[in-house]
């Protein structure tokens, strides 16, 4: 017999038990109906249909075998989750899958849109910053380069002629220039308090919540300068979509179903989210209420220093949630990132055709069908109804 | 100064200065002293911070709204199933270090041609920050429960390898060479001697790889996962609520020195050698 204890046995036997008993294989098949919906989420209100088709139960009534939600803290962790098969829905910010996709080549589509608006620009109250023009020389952080937050940003500076710049932050700021870097989100109300910045621009409830618990005013809602702006998108990984329409429409009906339940219950899912509720988001139901129904002209409107909302006529709430993603918008986003100074290397961007996304990374065939199947696209209020699929978007700052 | 001076330096290596049975000159007495510095120092650094105009917000880092998180705290089921689930991540990710670094570092201790053929990898890999390694982590395991054990085993795993090593090198040679006049085999020698002769050195490193796994712990659950210490201050964080986060910070420092403390009681029953 040979000796038990060999030395280089003994260093085989370790590795490969230490291989076994660490690694587990990679799933590679997609389980047809069989497959288990594994949705992951950041704590923002950005997750709301997500969560609330869980809450109310929307996703095992279309039979669909489903996992609590759960959360991770930065879009990093979330991409790479959602890339390594962890989860296969989830929510992200409409100019990420673009970059996903066109950039690193993964196999990501956009089969809705997650919400609509709930996001704003909020700054220092003591700097009597009282519109965009007031911003030259600010240090402003956004959450992430590719964000509708940053675009909209810049779109917002350029118009009043200042100049979005990437510096460090001891560099010495022009009074034109504007400074942006990125933040994650749950630091910057406290960047924002310990005045290491002059102003923010995020989802919400980190905007509510540095109103209700340092003071910081809204310089200006987003959904304000573009009207009904999409914000997140639901996204899913192609080979399911491919392999599994079935199921992927089951998906996509019960997000849809959740959504048009918020559009008309807002308090009621306020409450739901709520730590004090079925905790899905940490946040308390004071701020959530703030986000979901926190609108008021009184508060916002004309009169108010800084003057949040410019637009009463547009009828909007300061979150919403139409599903339908608007091809005129898609368009709209890619151009503009063409021209949004952003970190890290963007040339694939020069050569992205708009109307190519439009049909290659989005799929709006499993959203219109859940759309009519809830009632219409005015159960969204769309208005055109000859043409409930197209709208002009509308840029006013 | 000079009165301070005179104070450290007097038996300064030697321990057996302190009395038993005297509250005054035994171990307590300096252990609650130092306590009481650390909790004058909070507050003192505390009220400069946090009194400023303009930082009022943050005053939840001031010790009595900690205190009152903290109650709260150990009053909430949802605080114990965390410290069990943080324990766990902890527990295991050291025992899988310990699994591999302890026989690593007994064989790079005892043959000198392995430890040189290690030494380059080693001292690289153990310099990286354990969190870089989360994406792969995220590409090998399908739970992010195995990933974070992953994560504490990659960041506990080198101070037990070095350790363990380090303490097979200090084996008295004789004791080496007088077993091997005795015929004994390389094995052999490794079990009587050079382990039993390296278990300080091991709870040593115990020790270490307690307190790096818990620096991990608070970022590495950032991941899916539903409780746990870290996800508690994440959650604070994402809520800007600092008397609770603080109210964690001071729960994790005593599981903290809970361990340690028993991990020690145990490393003095075999201070042999």
């Amino acid at each position: 017999m040979r000796n038990p204890l060999n030395r280089r046995d003994f260093i085989k036997t370790l590795g490969a038990g230490a291989a076994a008993g660490l690694c587990c294989k990679p799933r590679f098949s997609f389980g047809g109906s069989d497959e288990t919906l594994r949705i992951g989420y950041l704590p923002i209100t950005d997750a709301t249909p997500l969560l609330i088709a869980h809450a109310l139960g929307y996703f095992a009534e279309e039979g669909l075998k489903v996992e609590r939600p759960r959360r991770v803290r930065n879009w990093s962790t979330l991409s790479e989750s959602f890339m390594t098969d962890k989860f296969n829905l989830t929510h992200m910010l409409l100019p990420i899958p673009v970059w996903m996709r066109y950039n690193s080549n993964m196999p990501v589509k956009v089969l809705a849109w997650d919400h609509t608006n709930g996001s704003a620009l909020t700054v220092r109250s003591d700097l009597s910053i009282k519109s965009f023009v007031d911003l030259g020389g600010k240090q402003i952080a956004v959450p992430y380069w590719y964000s509708m937050h940053n675009i909209i940003l810049q779109m917002g500076l350029k118009k009043v002629g200042l100049t979005p710049v990437i510096r460090p932050q001891s560099y010495k700021l022009k009074s034109n220039e504007v400074n942006l870097f990125v933040l994650p989100p749950p630091d910057m109300p406290v960047a924002l308090a310990g005045r290491k910045i002059d102003g923010y621009i995020v989802a919400e409830p980190f905007n509510a919540m540095a109103e209700l618990k340092i003071g910081a005013k809204i310089l200006r809602f987003t959904g304000d300068i573009w009207k009904n702006h999409p914000c997140c998108v639901i996204v899913m990984k192609e080979e399911i979509i491919n392999t599994d329409p079935v199921f992927t429409q089951k998906t996509i009906n019960a997000v849809v179903r959740a959504q048009k339940w918020v559009t008309g219950n807002m308090a009621e899912a306020a409450k739901i989210l709520s730590r004090e509720g079925e905790g899905y988001l940490p946040t308390s139901v004071e701020s959530l209420k703030r986000v979901f129904t926190g609108y008021e002209l009184s508060v916002y409107g004309p009169g108010a220093v800084p003057q949040a909302i410019h637009h009463p006529e547009w009828k909007i709430s300061r979150i919403g949630f139409q599903p339908y993603p608007y091809p005129s918008a898609t368009r709209f986003i890619v151009n503009e990132m063409r021209q949004t100074r952003m970190e890290g290397d963007t040339g694939f961007l020069k050569t992205l055709d708009p109307d190519h996304v439009v049909k290659d990374l989005m799929d709006d065939s499993f959203v219109k069908k859940a759309i009519m199947d809830v009632g219409g696209p005015s159960a969204f209020g769309a208005i055109d109804m000859a043409h409930p699929w197209k709208r002009e978007e509308v840029i006013e700052l | 100064m000079g009165i301070l001076k005179r104070f450290f330096s007097r038996k300064s290596t030697d321990l057996r200065f302190l009395q038993k049975g005297k509250w005054f000159a035994g171990r307590g007495y300096y252990s609650l002293a130092g306590l009481g510095i650390f909790i004058l120092l909070w507050v003192a650094i505390g009220y400069m911070l946090f009194t400023r105009p303009g930082y009022e917000h943050f005053s939840g880092f001031l010790p009595l709204p900690t205190l009152n998180a903290l109650y709260h705290l150990l009053l909430d089921p949802d605080f114990w199933r965390s410290v069990y689930a943080s324990l766990r991540r902890v527990v295991a990710g050291i025992f899988i270090a310990l699994l591999i670094g302890i026989p690593l570092g007994l064989l790079i201790g005892f043959y000198v041609k392995l430890r040189l053929i290690t030494y380059t990898p080693i001292q690289f890999l153990r310099m990286i920050s354990p969190l870089s390694w989360m994406p792969i982590a995220m590409l090998i395991f399908h739970s992010f429960e195995a990933a974070i054990y992953f994560l504490i085993t990659m960041a506990t795993v080198w101070p037990i390898i070095l350790n363990t090593a380090h303490g097979v090198t200090l084996v008295n040679i004789q004791w080496l060479n007088m077993a091997r006049n005795q015929g004994a085999k390389d094995y052999q020698l490794l079990s009587h001697i050079v382990l039993p002769a390296s278990i300080p050195y091991i709870l040593t490193s115990l020790r270490l790889a307690l307190g790096v796994a818990w620096i991990v712990l608070v970022p590495a659950e950032f991941l899916g996962i539903s409780s746990g210490l870290g996800y508690l201050i994440n959650d604070a964080r994402d809520t800007l609520e600092y008397d609770r986060l603080m109210a964690v910070v001071i729960a994790i420092g005593i599981v903290g020195f809970v361990l340690d403390g028993s991990i020690e009681l145990i490393q003095r029953a075999f201070h042999w050698g």
